[in-house]
């Protein structure tokens, strides 16, 4: 992680590293309570259970946490995050796996920004898709 | 028919703050930051190593930008159910509930970051209910859009981000599920089974054993699928089950993108193949590049259990 | 003239299964024996029968049936609602159906098991498995299982047979749109498009694109039909149906005959076509302007097609160059369609029709004395020509 990615060594159709989370309650808690959200669905199973749920499951903001690391992974500690914008789908719970997979759709050389499109599948389908923008060194 | 009095009710909300701007109980720490490391498996060192930081253009220790509505959220206040509502987004969602729109759903979430948050800076949050669509059907059931927006400021009053987030407040289509015992098992969706009857469950029950069989009419030998109880040629009741050698070619094909359906993993190409014995059946073709797949395609059968289903699937014969 | 019941019909064949109390069969295979057995007292052919009528409650559907028995092509098929009631109802409805040569030969039947099956006594239950139910189930679980799915499957295989591709779709969408976007009543009024936003929507089932499907609409119809004597004494200009008819090709599934040789071909738009032209004494050059089901573009194609303005294949061409807008040789779908104006399920395309026969179309083609009317394909179809009363 210490080499950077600069935006001349990018091009659209770079695929980023795959990303397999093997999803735990504690992963999820873990989350959960790092973002301060304490929402009871997030880490308390009977709570999820009366909202239809069969577990616990992933809040957004850890999506979110997970997605920016899965990018700055990939860019390197000189990257700045400038966007995530994401659709957010089916829910993330214990026993599951998100695999994150990203693609460069665009480079702007001006505004020294790239584009990524980023998918977090699980077995239920799409738990989120977006676009991450991230600023690197030139 | 939209819900005029609810529109009504709702309407003096768009526009509004939640109240007044939320001050970050905590400055921006190293010790939050690390727990929030922790939890994403975050190994970005500009977020805790002083040194490594200092020589990125971040110039020192940051905070992870994504973390940014963790700095105003209230902790373990938020797991207490009979709190009132505390702000005019908690308003807003009671109102709904009392018109029956129970069900809330998030659907989108937009981060922009301006600035990396430093330790010791201290965010203060201004949250605006910004817009509320016309009523709207969803697969959940009726409802409404609710996009809310937070813009973030540090303690000299710049902008540091904003977050916009989308919801749904939707009217169940169907009841809630039942609370269930808290050993429930995990409730995967599954693709949906063929119901089993007289004249097709013996077609099932062999997949479930691992053959494909096609039914062949004993008086006169015509093979047909699907199964039916009378054979069209010569009006026979009588038939018995032939295994098929499960080879045969693509007669047409189409890849499913949408609408998603649970259990199904969309896209999936399904094919109608003609088997070699004569009769055609409908099933996935699975290992093969979508663009690769075309009518008149040699595929041979396996059977394999797809969204918990056993089920026939073709692929390209080697 | 009108005509009577009296003397039309007569009953030339009788057929029925055991009666137990657990048949061990299934429903279909119950309607299929008997009907079997009446086919053989009247010592006719399956293939001579060309009506069928049944119990709208009956689990077993009228074209399942005529597969499983090897009966052919229908021009008659009849429902009647309301449980007993219904018992007198299906031999009326054949008897109006061989009187007016709707059909020839029509099958009434019903059957049930009543006792082991689904006990009326025992009131409502919601698991029933019924020849529907085990019909989609053959699809379902391989995920073709929208109507969008349906209909890609034969529209892959026709642009496969006729080299027609999806921009040639696009053509439809196109000019389907163009009229839209001048009438007020259509959702997507004063919203054109062009190829190049067909090309570019997203895939729904590959190869139809969101611009070949219709859209989903919330609306009701309706129409008014009596004598064209009464007619004439009333306020609006009468759009006279010159020629009805239904018609269920051989091998018919409901969205999903894919087991005949040439899945492409639909002949139960044939069996309807080739009957509204005898009755009418018209030919499609006689046809000025045509209302087509279009739940899906590709579907227009098959339609132009096998109600004979073109010929197989030649579909994709015959779109081109405005042919089917307002000043082309065939205006199509004048309203924009359930691809643009709205889908009520072919409802709509009706009341367009009698507009175009009124001349009060606010795409209104110079010439409309003979309308086409169609409904949907892929599932047994129907259709009339609308003209104009002397
Ligand atoms: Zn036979």
């Amino acid at each position: 992680m210490s080499q950077s990615r600069r935006l001349g060594d990018v091009k659209v159709g770079d695929a980023l590293p795959d990303l397999d989370v093997e999803l735990t309650a504690a992963i999820i808690v873990g989350g959960a309570i790092a973002s301060r959200d304490f929402t009871p669905v997030h880490h308390d199973r009977s709570a999820a259970n009366a909202a239809g749920m069969s577990d616990v499951f992933m809040n957004i903001l850890t999506t979110n946490g997970y997605l920016s690391r899965f990018v700055t992974d990939w860019a390197g500690p000189d990257a700045a995050l400038a966007k995530v914008a994401i659709r957010l789908g089916t829910p993330n719970t214990p026993g599951d796996t998100m695999q994150l997979r990203g693609e460069v759709t665009a480079v702007d050389p001006e505004g020294g920004t790239v584009d990524i499109a980023v998918a977090a599948k699980n077995s239920w389908g799409d738990h989120a898709t977006g676009t991450v923008t991230v600023a690197l060194p030139k | 028919m939209p819900n005029a009095a609810l529109e009504e009710a709702f309407a003096p909300f768009v526009g509004q703050d939640f109240g007044p701007p939320e001050i970050a109980r905590d400055p921006v720490n190293e010790a939050m930051i690390r727990q929030w490391c922790d939890a994403m498996g975050d190994a970005n060192p500009i977020h805790w190593d002083a040194e490594a930081a200092a020589k990125t253009h971040h110039g020192g220790i940051v905070a992870p930008p994504t973390m940014l509505q963790a700095w105003i959220l209230p902790g373990v206040r938020l797991a207490d159910p009979d709190r009132p509502p505390s702000d005019k987004q908690e308003e807003l969602h009671a109102l709904f509930n009392q018109h029956g729109y129970t069900g809330v759903v998030a659907t989108d979430c937009e981060f922009e970051f301006e600035r990396y948050l430093r330790v010791g800076d201290r965010v203060t949050a201004k949250a605006t209910i910004e817009s509320i669509s016309e009523e709207k059907a969803t697969a959940l059931g009726i409802g409404y859009f609710v996009v809310t927006r937070t813009r973030f400021e540090n303690q000299d009053g710049e902008l540091v981000g904003s977050m916009v987030f989308r919801v749904l407040k939707f009217k169940p289509s169907q009841p809630p599920q039942q609370a269930s015992s808290g050993d429930a098992a995990p409730a995967k969706p599954q693709r949906i089974p063929a119901p089993r009857g007289h004249d097709n469950g013996w077609w099932w029950e062999a997949l479930d054993r691992g053959e494909l069989m096609i039914q062949k009419c004993s008086q006169c030998g015509t093979l047909r699928h699907p199964p039916r109880p009378m054979c069209h040629a010569c009006r026979s009741v009588d038939w018995e089950e032939q295994p098929s050698a499960g080879t045969g070619s693509v007669h047409s094909y189409v890849i499913m993108h949408h609408p998603p359906v649970p259990g199904y993993d969309f896209p999936v190409a399904v094919a109608l193949v003609d088997l070699d014995e004569g009769t055609r059946i409908v099933a996935n073709v699975v290992d093969c590049p979508f663009e690769d797949i075309h009518i008149g395609m040699k595929v041979e059968c396996s059977i394999e259990e797809l969204g918990g289903v056993k089920l026939p699937v073709f692929r390209a014969t080697s | 003239m009108s005509i009577t019941l009296k003397d039309q019909a007569a009953i030339v064949g009788i057929g029925q299964t055991e009666f137990s109390k657990n048949s061990g069969r299934s429903d279909l295979q119950l309607a299929c024996e008997a009907v079997s057995a009446a086919i053989d007292d009247a010592g006719i052919e399956p293939s001579d029968v060309d009506g069928m009528t049944t119990f709208s409650m009956d689990l077993t559907d009228d074209i399942e049936v005529a597969r499983a028995v090897g009966i052919g092509s229908l021009t008659f098929q009849s429902q009647i609602p309301h449980g007993g009631g219904a018992a007198l109802g299906v031999l009326h409805q054949a008897a109006m159906a061989v009187a007016t040569g709707a059909a020839k030969y029509v099958v009434c039947y019903r059957d049930l098991n009543g006792r082991s099956g689904q006990r009326y006594s025992e009131g409502v239950s919601g698991d029933l498995i019924t020849s529907d139910s085990i019909h989609w189930s053959w699809y379902i679980p391989s995920g073709l299982m929208t109507p969008t799915s349906w209909v890609a499957l034969v529209t892959q295989r026709y642009m496969h047979d006729t080299g027609t591709t999806s921009a040639d779709l696009a053509q439809v969408a196109v000019s389907t749109r163009k009229h839209a976007v001048t009438n007020p009543n259509a959702i997507f009024y004063e919203r054109p498009i062009t190829l190049e936003d067909h090309q570019g929507s997203r895939m729904i089932v590959d190869p139809l694109r969101l611009y070949d499907c219709c859209l989903e609409t919330d609306g009701a119809c309706a129409c008014i039909v009596t004598t064209p004597e009464r007619a004439r004494d009333l306020a609006q200009k009468p759009a006279l149906i010159r020629g009805v008819a239904q018609g269920s090709g051989a091998d018919q599934e409901s969205m999903t005959s894919f087991y005949r040789d040439d899945i492409t071909a639909l002949p139960e738009l044939g069996i309807v076509a080739n009957q509204i032209y005898a009755q009418s004494g018209l030919t499609p050059d006689d046809i000025d302007a045509a209302i087509l089901y279009d739940a899906f573009t590709s579907i227009v194609l098959f339609q132009l097609e096998a109600y004979g303005f073109c010929k197989r294949g030649e579909a994709k061409d015959f779109v081109k160059n405005g042919n089917i807008e307002v000043g082309g040789r065939l205006p199509v779908n004048t309203h924009g369609g359930q691809l643009s104006e709205a889908y009520i399920h072919g409802m709509n395309g009706v009341n367009e029709g009698v507009r175009l026969i009124r001349g009060t179309s606010v795409n209104q083609p110079e010439k409309s004395d003979h309308v086409l009317v169609t409904a949907g394909v892929g599932v047994p179809s129907s259709a009339m020509i609308l003209g104009k009363m002397d």
